[in-house]
Parts: structure tokens; C-alpha cells; sequence
């Protein structure tokens, strides 16, 4: 894990004092709301429809088993007692009084975390593949080059006042479990030809109301360029980026515009002016940080694999748990995994207080007192030893963290929505409530396999609907909820946009549509043939057929 | 309007600001619009043009003032609202690519909270908005005292530098 030194501390400290006395200027009526909204949002201080919410940046979705147990603190001093993991993996709290604010985020600083860009124009907290580190398919720890990025992008006197905000995500693996190419710059960490180390850069990617796939603008990088090419894509973007529409002013329309070729050409110019050495990313700066990450020696143990083979055999749902919720460790006898915020029909991402502490407790006795968040909402736990896996399993079923669905239909993504959000048009978790109950049986998920559904409250998209198989967008339509619904998206390495069926549905409508949907594959799926891979086949027509003609 | 310098102190008046139509009489340390700039004066003209500045709005394109850049006096960048952060861009495409030396401003919606990036940025003053006390800028001027990536100013170095410089004190 990074540890903050000396000089990190003196930043934070001094960021502190610094919000400490915006609050106390907002509250003595020397800034106005106007004048302080900037500088709250860069703290993550949103005013919501019932309260201020404080949004806490988890670094590349990492967090150490004391981060996570301040996190719990957080909760049960500050918020009522829960907090909310997000889509960027971060987490939320959604009743935070501002008078107190200065102090929690006091609080946080003392364990090295903090709120900062996690809102605003600003380069926003960059995330990672929450299995870094510990994946089998994975090429080099992307947290490293976060971390990088995290330290160039933090306060950058340049790049803090953008036309909109800007989102950084890296894998170190082709498998993409950050979503890259949905980001503002995606970076894929990749080898060239003499085995250098550097990066696949896409630009241009995002949801919202203009979904796009983003381009690849750069085939390889070297990863020593890594500051001087963000730096020029940064500045190509404060220059000529839109500010007259806050709907058309992320990178992404400035690409569309200018053409793919275009942009990557006024890049290619700024890299040119841009001083070499200044900006390199210093050799000794990278074994530093990577260090810090470098796991302990793992023994590798070859026969935990069978040995776990002869515990399915007397658990069967052990079996089914660890079928859906670990995933290949880099090391034999090791597994990562993934703790699911999604039990049936509750909120999804929510952990309250007891469960953090809980969480930070089985880090440190089965997982190196690492703890991850991923952006579909779940937390990992990414170094356990197959061996206790049936213990930690056992633990995790007692605290209702166990249930073992991820990946499958009510593993589903949602925004908080209406019922918290300013900005909302509809509400988002109820929904994926009923939707969560009606698929509750776990056998038939087992059997329908992997199922992405995700829901957002409005066309802001945090709920990632256009990269959800099946994907809920709330509407408002003359002051009812409706939503519509859209199939094929894809939120893994093939990323893709999915598209909208046909009319909306109200409430009910919405849940009876996905059981719809569910049942026409069932019918019509081929042997062994994928949700996605069905869809891809027929296209819309059979589902729109059962949907729509009832007659 | 008050001048501060990159410490937060008051400058001393040596630059008036000349409106679009009031060019009558010399424009010796008069700080006018990009169209008065290029009316006026010629690029080559090297002496006249070290005392004089140029006030450019987001809406100028920097470009136009390259040839003129290394000789002039004064470079004004006006902030049309704080949240518009082009100007900050600006500052270091003249600073860097234009080889440009001399005293760059920032004027217009400036909030004290950025007088710090602008000052990472190159600007050497600040045109004090009449709503904020000098006081303000000053305190944010001393906020920080590190940062994390090389800017154009000097008085901060990148953090691989102070981390070198931080294990040299500690090894000493």
C-alpha cells in the first residue's frame, strides 16, 4: 500500500487548514454560496436535497484495513451510521452538516485520506482494476501508475479549472475491470515489441447524455512520457474545450468534433513543446512507489486448489459462492475475493458501519489488511488463501456479505437517484430492489449466468446504464417516473453502448420488462450461449417482440 | 485597482489601463486591447514596445501576439469568471512557447483560493478584485508550502526533488 511520507502529509495538513477556513468564511458570510461552491465541490461537499453528502476519494479503489475501519468511524460519528460505495469506487456519505465538516475531513487526513476532486471541473480521483496486485491476467500493478497520476493531477495549478470535470481510469490487465474506455483518458497498460513497459491511451470515452466509446488515440507510450502526454492532452483540452454547454464540454465532444485524427494531432504538437526531462517520470520516483505496493512473499501452494475441491464436495454452497464471487490470484493457493454489496433486496453499495469494521477485521486476518472497492459497487478482498476460504466464507455469511451473486442478475449497479440525489428524475434503488427480489432465487441466476444490469435515476448516467447488458435510464414525463430501457452495452474490455428497445415503462412496468427480457433469452438461448452472446446473435427483435406485442 | 506581487504585497502603479477608444496621446506604460496593440505598434519595434502591455480576454487568440510577445512590457490575462480556467493555459503557453519575460497579469473574477495556481502558472501580479482584501491573497499565496508537479514558477520544485532534498536533510 502507498504510505503518505512527509511531504504528502504537509499537502494534506495544509489542505486541511485551507478547508477549514473556506467553512469558517461560507459560515461568516464572507464568501458567498456562489464564490464557495467551487471550493466546497473541490473538497467533494455536494448540497443534496435533504443534506450536504461528503464524497471520500479512495485512491485506485484501494484502502488499507485502517482506512477502512476510519471509514466505519466516518459513518457512525458523522452520517447515520452507513455509507454508500460508488460507481468511481469511491464512497459517500449523504448527511454530513457542514460546521463538522472541517473536522471529519481532519479525521480523515489522519490516516492519509481525504476528499479531494472528487467533484468540480477538476481531474477527478483516478481509478483501477480493483484486482491490481493480485490478478492472474494481469501485465503490471496499475496502482503504481495511478498513484503517478494521483500526485501529478492533485492540485494542479493548471488543470483545476477545466470546462468539465475529467476522469482518469488504468488496467494493468485485458480483461478491463475499470471500465477504461467510458473514461475522459483510458490507460491500458501494455508491452511493445522489445518488451518496454508503456500504455494504450484512449480519450475521449464518457456516458452521460453523449455515451462514446473512447478512441484510441495513442498505440504505445512509453510509460516515461506518461506526465508529459497527459499534460499535453490537458492543456489541448482547457484551450479548446467547450464552456458556452455544460452538456457538450467534456474532452469527449471536443474529439468528436475536431475529428479523431485532428485532436490527436494538436496533442502530438503540445507533447513537442513540452520539456522532456521535467516532465519524465523519475525512475527512482517509480521503484519508490512501487515498493510500497510489493506484496510480502507468497508461498505458493499447489494442492489448496484440490483440497478446496474436497470442501465443495461437502459445501455445496461454498461451491456456488466461490464459483461467482473469487477470481484467478497471480499466485497458486491464493484467491481474490469479492465481498457483495448486493444482498437481495437491499440498497446496492450501502455497508454500514459494523459491516466496515467487520470488513477491516477479516483484511487483516485473511488478506494482508488489504481491502478494494470496485466500481460495480462490492468491496474485494484480494490476497485470501484458498485454505480459508471456507472460514472467511462462514464470517461473511454471518454478516451478510456473502451472498453469492456477483456478476449475475441482481448484482446491479444503481445510482443513489431520487431519493438523495439533486439531480435525480427518478428513483433508482427502489427499483433495483424489486428488481433484486424478483431474481432472488439463486439457483435460476446461477443458471441465467452472467447478467449486467445497472440503473440510473437520470441521463448524468452514475448508475452506467448505457454500459449495462440491460440498462434502466429514470425519465421524468410530465412529473411521472418512467424509464426507459436499453440492451446491449457492454462495460468490459469489449465496451460498447447499449441501445434503447422502445417505449418506456412505469414502475412496474420496468421489473416485469427485465423478468421479459430474462425469460426470451431462457427460451431462445442456445446451448451454453451467454446472455450478451444471445443478444448479439438475434439483436433486439425477439425481446421487442415478447415485450411490446401483447395483443 | 490594487497590484499584488507573487508575495501578496502591493505594488506600485506603473501600468494604466487604456479602454478600446481612448488612445488618444502616447501610450507609454498604457496596457490596451489586442486590436490597439496591432494598430499601434510594430512587431519589430522593440523599444516602444517594452513599455507598453497587452490585455487580452478569453476570447483572443493568444497566437496573434507571438511576434510581439519577447519585447513587450506587460501581458494582462482577463478572467471573464473564475470557473473559466483558459487563462491559466495561456500563462503557460506565453511563459514557455513564447518566450515571454516580462510582468504577467491576471485581472477580472479572481477568487483569493487561486492566486497560488496563477502564480504556478507564471503570472508575476494579480489585479486585486475590489469584493477581496489584499489580506486574502496573501494568506492564499502562503497556504501550501510544496507541491506535487513542476510548474512554470520556480520557487516550487517537482516532488521527486524534494523528496531527494528531504532524504539529503534527514541523511545530514
Amino acid at each position: 500500500m502507498y504510505v503518505y511520507d512527509s511531504i504528502d502529509k504537509s499537502l494534506l495538513n495544509q489542505r486541511v487548514a485551507e478547508f477549514r477556513d473556506q467553512v469558517r468564511r461560507r459560515l461568516d458570510g464572507e464568501l458567498t454560496e456562489d464564490q464557495f461552491k467551487p471550493l466546497r465541490l473541490m473538497n467533494g461537499l455536494y448540497l443534496q436535497l435533504h443534506a450536504y453528502m461528503l464524497r471520500v476519494a479512495i485512491p485506485y479503489g484501494a484502502l488499507s484495513s485502517d482506512q477502512m475501519r476510519k471509514l466505519a468511524y466516518i459513518a457512525e460519528t458523522y452520517d447515520r451510521g452507513y455509507g454508500h460505495f460508488t460507481t468511481r469506487q469511491n464512497i459517500q456519505y449523504n448527511w454530513i452538516e457542514l460546521s463538522t465538516a472541517p473536522d471529519l475531513l481532519y479525521d480523515l487526513s489522519e490516516i492519509d485520506l481525504h476528499a479531494i476532486q472528487t467533484s468540480g471541473n477538476c481531474i477527478r480521483n483516478v481509478t483501477a482494476d480493483p484486482y491490481a496486485g493480485a490478478a492472474a491476467d494481469e501485465r503490471d500493478d496499475p496502482r503504481v501508475w495511478s498513484e503517478i497520476i494521483r500526485q501529478w493531477s492533485t492540485f494542479h495549478p493548471e488543470f483545476s479549472f477545466l470546462p468539465r470535470k475529467f476522469k482518469i481510469a488504468v488496467t494493468g490487465a485485458d480483461a478491463d475491470r475499470a471500465a477504461i474506455k467510458f473514461h475522459d483518458i483510458g490507460l491500458k497498460i501494455v508491452h511493445d515489441d522489445a518488451g518496454e513497459l508503456g500504455f494504450e491511451v484512449y480519450v475521449g470515452g464518457g456516458q452521460g447524455r453523449t455515451p462514446i466509446v473512447a478512441p484510441l488515440i495513442n498505440s504505445f507510450l512509453p510509460a516515461k512520457d506518461l506526465l508529459r502526454y497527459l499534460d499535453a492532452v490537458l492543456r489541448v483540452y482547457n484551450r479548446h474545450g467547450r464552456r458556452d454547454n455544460i452538456y457538450k464540454a467534456r474532452v469527449k465532444i471536443l474529439v468528436q468534433s475536431l475529428g479523431v485524427e485532428a485532436f490527436k494531432s494538436q496533442v502530438d504538437a503540445e507533447f513537442g513543446l513540452l520539456d522532456p526531462v521535467l516532465l519524465a517520470v523519475d525512475d527512482e520516483e517509480v521503484s519508490r512507489i512501487r515498493e510500497m505496493f510489493a506484496l510480502p512473499f507468497l508461498r505458493a501452494d499447489e494442492i489448496a486448489g484440490v483440497r478446496l475441491e474436497e470442501t465443495f464436495a461437502e459445501s455445496p454452497d461454498l461451491r456456488l459462492w466461490s464459483e461467482s464471487n473469487t477470481h484467478a490470484h497471480k499466485t497458486p493457493g491464493y484467491t481474490i475475493v469479492t465481498l457483495s454489496l448486493k444482498p437481495i433486496g437491499g440498497i446496492p453499495g450501502d455497508a454500514t458501519a459494523e459491516q466496515m469494521y467487520a470488513i477491516a477485521d477479516l483484511a487483516d486476518r485473511f488478506s494482508l489488511g488489504e481491502v478494494r472497492v470496485t466500481y460495480t459497487q462490492n468491496l474485494v478482498l484480494p490476497h485470501v488463501r484458498q485454505a480459508d476460504l471456507f472460514v472467511l466464507w462462514s464470517e461473511l455469511d454471518r454478516l451478510g456479505l456473502a451472498t453469492p451473486n456477483v456478476g449475475l442478475a441482481t448484482d446491479i449497479i444503481a445510482c443513489p437517484g431520487l431519493d438523495y440525489c439533486s439531480l435525480a428524475n427518478a428513483r433508482s434503488i427502489p427499483i433495483s430492489q424489486r428488481i433484486s427480489e424478483r431474481f432472488a432465487d439463486l439457483e435460476s441466476q446461477h443458471d441465467i449466468g452472467p447478467l449486467d444490469i445497472r440503473i440510473s435515476g437520470c441521463i448524468n448516467a452514475c448508475g452506467h446504464h448505457h454500459a449495462g447488458h440491460i440498462g434502466i435510464l429514470g425519465v421524468d414525463k410530465k412529473g411521472e417516473e418512467r424509464y426507459q430501457l436499453t440492451l446491449g452495452g457492454q462495460g468490459n474490455a469489449e465496451s460498447a453502448v447499449g441501445k434503447i428497445v422502445g417505449p418506456g415503462f412505469d414502475e412496474d412496468g420496468i421489473v416485469d420488462a427485465v423478468e421479459t427480457i430474462v425469460s426470451t433469452y431462457l427460451t431462445i438461448r442456445t446451448a451454453g450461449e451467454l446472455f450478451s452472446q444471445t443478444l448479439e446473435r438475434t439483436g433486439h427483435a425477439p425481446f421487442k417482440e415478447r415485450l411490446y406485442d401483447r395483443g | 485597482m490594487t497590484v499584488v506581487n507573487i508575495q501578496g504585497e502591493v505594488k506600485d502603479q506603473l501600468w494604466r489601463s487604456v479602454e478600446v477608444g481612448e488612445e488618444s496621446g502616447s501610450l507609454e506604460s498604457a496596457i490596451v486591447s489586442l486590436s490597439t496593440l496591432k494598430e499601434h505598434f510594430d512587431a519589430s519595434d522593440q523599444s516602444s514596445l517594452s513599455r507598453v502591455g497587452v490585455r487580452l480576454t478569453v476570447e483572443d487568440d493568444v497566437n496573434e501576439i507571438v511576434e510581439y510577445a519577447p519585447h513587450l512590457g506587460l501581458i494582462e490575462l482577463v478572467f471573464s469568471q473564475f470557473k473559466d480556467g483558459r487563462p491559466f493555459s495561456t500563462a503557460v503557453t506565453i511563459r514557455r512557447d513564447y518566450g515571454f519575460a516580462g510582468d504577467l497579469r491576471a485581472s477580472g473574477d479572481i477568487l483569493p483560493d487561486q492566486a497560488l495556481f496563477l502564480v504556478r502558472c507564471g503570472f508575476s501580479t494579480i489585479a486585486v478584485p475590489p469584493q477581496f482584501s489584499v489580506e486574502q491573497f496573501k494568506a492564499s499565496l502562503a497556504a501550501y508550502s510544496v507541491a506535487y508537479q513542476a510548474a512554470t514558477d520556480s520557487h516550487v520544485s517537482l516532488v521527486s526533488d524534494l523528496r531527494r532534498s528531504a532524504v539529503e536533510v534527514a541523511a545530514e
